[in-house]
């Protein structure tokens, strides 16, 4: 072996050692930068024909790609249902335990009611009743319109989200090309790949999606249940909001979510696409759709209950004269008491105005199954459709809390394979320091070998 | 099993725990400060809507029993017109007795026949007694007097009822069950009034009123069934008002059972929650330690 072969061994060590202690730095640098990778500088011994010493075979990234691939979808999932929570556990408020409730009010009602039959003739207990009704209509009408604009809050946020999300696509889109320009030198672009994967994960809380590498190095993104593209190398189809044909519980049209082409052609989102915006189209299309038609049901049951009685042929109000219609309205949201004047209310059956046998057949009606309601009585099926509302925003919030957990044991093993641990560091620091000071020491050995030959030659 | 602890996952799962934490501790302590279980439907939906179904059912109850009393006291009224037709009658009685001797003068039976007539229309005005401006035996109407008036040139003693011809029923059960409280006052009040129009125009006539006894005998015996009619339809409202009551307390004391809660239980789940959340809080200072403490590069 040559007598400088020491000297370039030691000269190999000294650079490698000083790339682990950049790559550390690099580490400690980012111990919170979200997204972040931690990286190992992999050495390699180098033979004879090298030259002996110490080569860097590269930088790698700390990655678990099968893992990242089901984080993606759990985050999809994780955002999805808190999601549903947050919107669900608002919308049972419109259906509370306690307080002023359409349930109250029915039973408030029904009292009136029972008041009217005990006396029939009496105007104030009519006047009372009609009060009654106004305030049943009105809370109808409230927690209708509650659930129209929850339905509407939900498909304005789906402007928003389409928004952060061709933001992300066009940042993913952008990243492709920088990683392909970077990556062509063979060297691996790990902090723009960090930088990309944060993308993609924030992306997959919007949707569900599909992440595939090309060799290159850029990523081709799809949402998971169409398999429509949405980035595709460095182009993006963008995502669209425009107005649907569908309308809403309010009667205004619900916005249409679709996907710009390359070719310029926009094609409607099929299915649901997953993540916040799958939630968010669920809850606007299904859940509160869903609750409103069962209040819609409720109403024009209470309705036709009550004006069948009301409007009996043999049924008179206080001046004889046969009723006329209580309720009016064609579902929840414009249910309303069409009576006005108290003496129109019909007690009596026949002409004598201290009968109270129409007021009984109207109390009847409280405990009478109602077709319409698969047979439930109104109470029942009031307090079914609370129940319901209930155990969906029970069910969405026990959801939440095990994707939550589930998030995060995934979260836990992302971080034991990728995320820094300063300790770590701070040992490896020490670690390439001793290697380095050790390398510079055998450069001065080398050094010092070389000044002897040198003093034996200048004899 | 995690193989590698590092600082941003423990920092995670620290953070994690303290927000569960605290978030359990802000749902004791409102359970605590409202005294209740369900806050909202989804703490326990089936509760929830049984809640809501007792709530109803309470509020049904309340309306019965307002009628319960308002039928006690109706029926309450009737028992005490009926009470004073009957003495009424059986004064009726003891002047037909008295003037069927024979030994009176014809002074005395137009006396008779006087104090009659008022007797009579003593009977009209109890046959038309109102409760709350409602005729207790007109069907509970309000309005024109059921029976015409003795000084009305149409009074026919025969058929002196202008009433509804049909009974008054209230609502006394949830299951719509219902009781009578009015019965149309000519079954009431017809035989008496007729039979005192009969015993007064006998005494006008001078006649003996002894034929007359009959009559105002099936009359009383008229009076005497509808007052025991009265009196058990009372009772039975009574006993109905006593189950009411029985109802509302335990569907209060139900209600209660589901949404109220135990107070001592959720004190100690909070003070759990909060020993917890302190031990978890003093537990996250070891984060601050660090392998840079202990060396020095």
């Amino acid at each position: 072996m040559a007598i400088f072969a020491p000297l370039s061994i030691g000269r190999s060590a000294l650079l490698a050692h000083e790339r682990a202690i950049a790559t550390t730095g690099q580490n400690i640098a980012n111990a919170e930068t979200p997204g972040y990778r931690r990286q190992t500088t992999d050495f390699a011994s180098q033979d004879r024909s090298q030259g002996f010493g110490v080569r860097v075979l590269g930088v790698e990234q700390a990655v678990d790609r099968f893992l990242e691939a089901q984080l993606l979808r759990q985050s999809s999932l994780s955002s999805g249902a808190d999601t549903r929570r947050d919107t669900l556990d608002r919308v049972q408020e419109l259906f509370p335990v306690d307080g002023p409730s359409v349930g109250g009010a029915l039973d408030a009602f029904w009292g009136a009611a029972q008041r009217l039959a005990d006396r029939p003739e009496d105007l104030a207990v009519r006047g009372d009743l009609l009060a009654r009704a106004e305030e049943l209509a009105a809370r109808i009408r409230q927690a209708s319109g509650g659930l129209a604009r929850h339905q509407r809050e939900v498909d304005d946020r789906l402007a928003g989200e389409v928004e952060e999300i061709n933001s992300h696509l066009g940042a993913i889109a952008a990243l492709n090309q920088e990683i392909v320009a970077a990556e062509a030198g063979g060297e691996r672009a790990n902090e723009l790949r960090d930088q990309r994967d944060l993308a993609l994960l924030e992306l997959s809380e919007h949707l569900e999606i599909r992440a595939t590498e090309r060799a290159n190095g850029a990523v081709d993104v799809q949402i998971e249940s169409s398999g429509v593209s949405l980035v595709i190398g460095g182009d993006v189809q963008e995502m669209t909001v425009d107005v649907g044909s569908t309308n809403g519980i309010d009667g205004e049209p619900l916005s249409q979510l679709g996907v710009r082409l390359l070719s310029g052609a926009v094609i409607d989102v099929p299915g649901n696409p997953g993540g916040r915006v799958g939630s968010l189209l669920t809850l606007r299309d299904s859940d509160l759709v869903d609750l409103s038609a069962d209040l819609d049901d409720f109403a024009l049951a209470m309705r036709d209950a009550v004006n069948a009685v009301q409007t009996d042929a043999a049924a008179t109000d206080l001046d004889g004269l046969v009723g006329t219609a209580l309720f009016a309205g064609t579902g929840a949201s414009d249910f309303t008491v069409t009576l006005s004047d108290p003496r129109g209310i019909a007690a009596a059956i026949g002409t004598n105005p201290g009968d109270n046998s129409n007021a009984l057949a109207l109390l009847d009606v409280r405990e009478a199954p109602q077709g319409a309601l698969n047979s439930a009585t109104l109470s029942d099926y009031y307090s079914s459709l609370q129940s319901s509302a209930g155990s969906s925003a029970r069910l969405a919030a026990d959801q939440a809390t095990v994707e939550a957990a589930a998030q995060s044991a995934l979260q836990g093993r992302r971080d034991a394979t990728s995320a820094v641990s300063l300790e770590e560091e701070f040992t490896d620091l020490i670690r390439f320091q001793r290697g380095f000071q050790a390398a510079a020491q055998l450069i001065s050995v080398s050094d010092g070998l070389l000044e002897d030959l040198m003093g034996l030659v200048r004899g | 099993m995690i193989g590698r602890v590092t600082q941003s996952s423990m920092v995670r799962d620290f953070l994690g725990h303290v927000q569960s934490l605290q978030r359990r501790t802000a749902e004791a302590q409102e359970h605590v400060q409202t005294q209740r279980k369900i806050l909202t439907p989804s703490d326990d939906p089936g509760g929830a809507a049984r809640a809501t179904r007792l709530r109803s059912e309470n509020t049904d109850l309340n309306a019965l029993h307002e009628t319960v009393g308002f039928g006690l006291s109706v029926l309450g009224a009737q028992d005490g017109a009926i009470g004073e037709a009957q003495a009424l009658l059986t004064r009726a009685r003891e002047l037909a007795s008295q003037e069927a001797n024979g030994l009176t003068s014809p002074a005395l039976r137009a006396a008779a026949a006087t104090e009659v007539e008022e007797i009579e229309r003593a009977m009209i005005t109890l046959a038309n007694t109102t409760v709350g401006g409602r005729h207790i035996f007109g069907g509970l109407a309000t309005g024109d007097a059921p029976f015409t008036s003795l000084d009305d040139p149409g009074f026919d003693a025969t058929d002196p009822y202008g009433g509804p011809t049909d009974a008054f029923y209230v609502r006394t059960g949830e299951d719509g069950a219902r009781t009578r409280l009015t019965t149309p006052g000519d079954q009431v009040f017809g035989d008496a009034i007729l039979a005192l129009e009969n015993l007064r125009q006998t005494l006008i006539a001078g006649n003996d009123p002894a034929v007359e006894l009959t009559g105002l005998e099936a009359a009383a015996d008229s009076l005497g069934l509808e007052r025991a009619s009265v009196g058990a339809r009372s009772r039975a409202l009574a006993d109905r008002g006593q189950d009411i009551l029985g109802s509302i307390q335990t569907a209060r004391e139900e209600i209660g059972e589901i949404e109220d809660v135990d107070l001592v239980e959720a004190i100690l789940d909070l003070q759990r929650l909060q020993s917890a959340l302190e031990a978890t809080l003093v537990s996250g200072q070891t984060l601050q330690q660090s392998i840079v403490d202990y060396v020095r590069l």
